[in-house]
């Protein structure tokens, strides 16, 4: 049947073009949720593919439990600039991200001037993770303790402190989770799916997890549903490039890669202009306790 | 404590995020395994161009009897590489002054460079008039620049799509466009890469130093570096910019048109970043060909902060981005250390800049004061702006 084996095999590009961006799309919803803006999501990505090919050349698992101890430390750095030196968190993720493009584009040039293979880990491991950690961080930001303060210190951190909750040492939390998940996302790009490291890889994933974010209403299974649905757009590239289907019209070859490419950047604005006033984000984000 | 105490102290910071990022840059470098001193030299004399020993060719000056000379070969490219980091660094700077992120000019000059590259091969406009040429290239330039901003300025201002991914966006989809085009209807036919044919001879400026790439081109950042200058100092839609930037709400309750002053200014931010795409066109590839805005949009992003958003303060930054910039480049050709450590240079700067305060006591920010500006009357001083997260 040869119909139910391109169903199949589409479905399958779809969920794993999905697993990297729900991935980091949870840690987005994490920061964010706690009041913390991310852009910095990008440079997570990048951080945590590099590391994992560096160090996961020996041992692929160590070279995982390394690219997440990496993310958890840039994410630190985010939290530290945006808490305690009380940086604009736009400027601090923008700086994280080019400290990361630059930092891993050196450090690979410098380490691999011939490119890298690594064996790498199996991407079904990171599908299942991207499949069981939405409702795991669901869990946590609505049934836990931490979830309801994190919450709390999201949607107004004055108040939060005068309940007793302290906003920095969550804020903090949050924002290294944050960093353990886009690590995550970037592991599985490197490891998982290209088995090995590329400047910028990350392309542009980071960003997209972050409309994901908003599209799922910066709800865990919402943010997840919005990555399936970017997740969906970069099958149907990656497939229609592998096909033999060609569109001409209007003098424009729609199936050209180059166009097909901008497949995922466009629907991340179409999403955005349709999700956008329905939606309204945790009441402090971007911004820090007597700020207003 | 006073204004002037805290914006003193704030370009204090500021100078002194230039040493820290390089020293951090250097021990990047020398736990990688590269030799500082070799690494360096190179970069000193790129950035420069002031080699050890006596002038011997044509295009090196001497200083008497003074053990160095100029190379006016690599001072030059340090200064060509000054003029699209001064584009760009005007265009984010305008931009956030009006509280907007424009992590778009990458696009916007790729497609600016694009449409200049097509102005360009009009000969038959050259054959009336090079000056009328050149003008219609830099037009182009700017109108397709200007488009590609109004766009996220559009979106944001009907529909709150913030600025950040709609830029971001923006960029990959200009880059893909650009490449399907000069792959298909735009491309050169007498050859396989894919870029736009060659410009005509009347759209070309013509270069200060035998085989380098300083044109005029510099003067002309120079000059949209004071028009801007004036333009937000001295003019109504400067001061419209100027207090949507320190808050968008307040500005709106006392009558000022906040989402036109927000297409406007990502417009006007895009047509800088357009211009630097065709200014580099006629002055250094003579052609559009992929890649064509480099790294140069994000590049605009430490120019900006560095210069502390105000015209002199961001040439500055521009001059010396560009001589590490082409610094880093001759030293990659002369002790293989890979470039991309400029970039961390970068990010160390716009990390430093940007810190509001070290102590939870508060010396004022950086972006307050440099959106406050001592010397302007008309400047409001207000607390620091938030720039709109909205929905983020």
């Amino acid at each position: 049947m040869p119909h139910s084996d391109a169903l199949r095999a589409f479905v399958s590009a779809t969920l794993y073009s999905a697993t990297p961006l729900a991935l980091a799309a949870l840690g987005g919803v994490l920061s964010e949720r706690a009041g913390v803006v991310n852009i910095a999501l990008e440079g997570l990505i990048l951080t945590g593919a590099f590391v994992g090919v560096w160090a996961g050349a020996a041992s692929p698992i160590f070279g995982l439990v390394a690219a997440l101890v990496a993310g958890a430390l840039l994410g630190l750095l985010h939290a530290f600039l945006t808490q305690r030196t009380r940086m604009d968190h736009v400027i601090s993720g923008l700086g994280i991200n080019l400290l990361a493009a630059g930092a891993t584009r050196f450090l690979y040039l410098r380490l691999y001037p011939t490119g890298v293979q690594i064996t790498g880990l199996p991407p079904q491991l990171f599908l299942i993770l991207a499949l069981i950690l939405p409702f795991v961080v669901w869990l946590l930001l609505m049934r836990t303790r931490f979830g309801l303060r994190l919450r709390a210190v999201g949607e107004n951190p004055e108040s939060a402190r005068m309940a007793g909750i302290a906003p920095g040492p969550l804020r903090y939390a949050a924002v290294t989770l944050s960093g353990v998940l886009g690590a995550l996302a970037g592991a599985y790009l490197s490891m998982a799916e290209a088995h090995n490291f590329s400047s910028n890889m990350s392309a542009g994933k980071g960003y997209i997890a972050l409309a994901a974010v908003i599209f799922g209403k910066w709800n865990p299974l919402g943010a997840a549903g919005g990555a399936l649905f970017f997740g969906f757009f970069y099958a149907l590239q990656t497939q229609l490039q592998m096909s033999d289907i060609h569109f001409n019209a209007l003098g424009i070859d729609w199936t050209s890669p180059f166009l097909l490419d901008t497949l995922p950047y466009m629907m991340t604005l179409a999403a955005l202009l349709t999700v956008i006033g329905r939606a309204a984000p945790p009441a402090a984000l971007g911004k820090e306790e007597n700020d207003r | 404590m006073t204004s002037s105490f805290a914006s003193r102290m704030e370009r204090f910071r500021s100078l002194l995020s230039v040493p820290i990022g390089l020293a951090l840059a250097a021990l990047l470098m020398a736990a990688a395994g590269y030799n500082i001193g070799e690494a360096f030299g190179p970069l000193w004399t790129g950035a420069t161009g002031l080699e050890g020993g006596p002038a011997q060719a044509a295009n090196q000056v001497g200083f008497g009897t003074l053990p160095f000379h100029l190379n006016l070969f690599l001072c030059s490219q340090a200064l060509a590489k000054t003029t699209p980091l001064l584009f760009t660094g005007l265009a984010i700077a305008l931009a956030l002054r009006a509280g907007l992120f424009n992590i778009g000019a990458q696009g916007q000059m790729t497609v600016g460079a694009l449409a200049a590259g097509v102005a360009g091969t009009w000969g038959q406009i050259g054959a009336i008039s090079p000056v009328l040429h050149l003008m219609l290239v830099s037009l182009a330039g700017l109108a397709a620049g200007a488009l590609w901003g109004a766009l996220p300025g559009l979106l944001k201002a009907s529909r709150g799509v913030h600025e950040v991914i709609s830029t971001i966006m923006l960029n990959y989809i200009a880059v893909d466009v650009a490449t399907y085009l000069v792959t298909h209807g735009l491309k050169d036919s007498h050859d396989q890469s894919p870029q736009t044919a060659s410009i005509t001879h009347s759209a070309e400026l013509t270069p200060w130093v035998m085989g380098s790439n300083l044109t005029s081109g510099l003067l002309l950042a120079l000059l949209a570096t004071a028009v801007i200058t004036l333009l937000i100092r001295r003019t109504s839609l400067g001061f419209q910019i100027r207090a949507v930037g320190l808050g968008a709400e307040a500005a709106r309750a006392n009558g000022i048109p906040v989402e036109r002053t927000l297409v406007l200014t990502l417009a006007l931010s895009g047509a800088l970043a357009g211009f630097a795409g065709a200014v580099e066109v006629m002055g250094v590839q003579h052609r559009y060909m992929q890649g064509a805005a480099a790294n140069y949009g994000f590049d605009g992003i430490a120019v900006a902060l560095l210069g502390g958003l105000n015209g002199p303060g961001v040439a500055l930054a521009a001059f010396f981005f560009g001589a590490l910039a082409s610094g880093a480049t001759y030293m990659q050709t002369q002790s293989n250390v890979p470039a991309a450590v400029t970039v961390v240079v970068q990010a160390v700067i716009i990390l430093l800049v940007g810190v509001r305060t070290l102590f939870r006591a508060g010396v004022s920010s950086l972006p307050a004061g440099a959106l406050t500006d001592e010397n302007d009357p008309s400047t409001p001083t207000v607390e620091r702006p938030n720039p709109k997260h909205a929905p983020f």
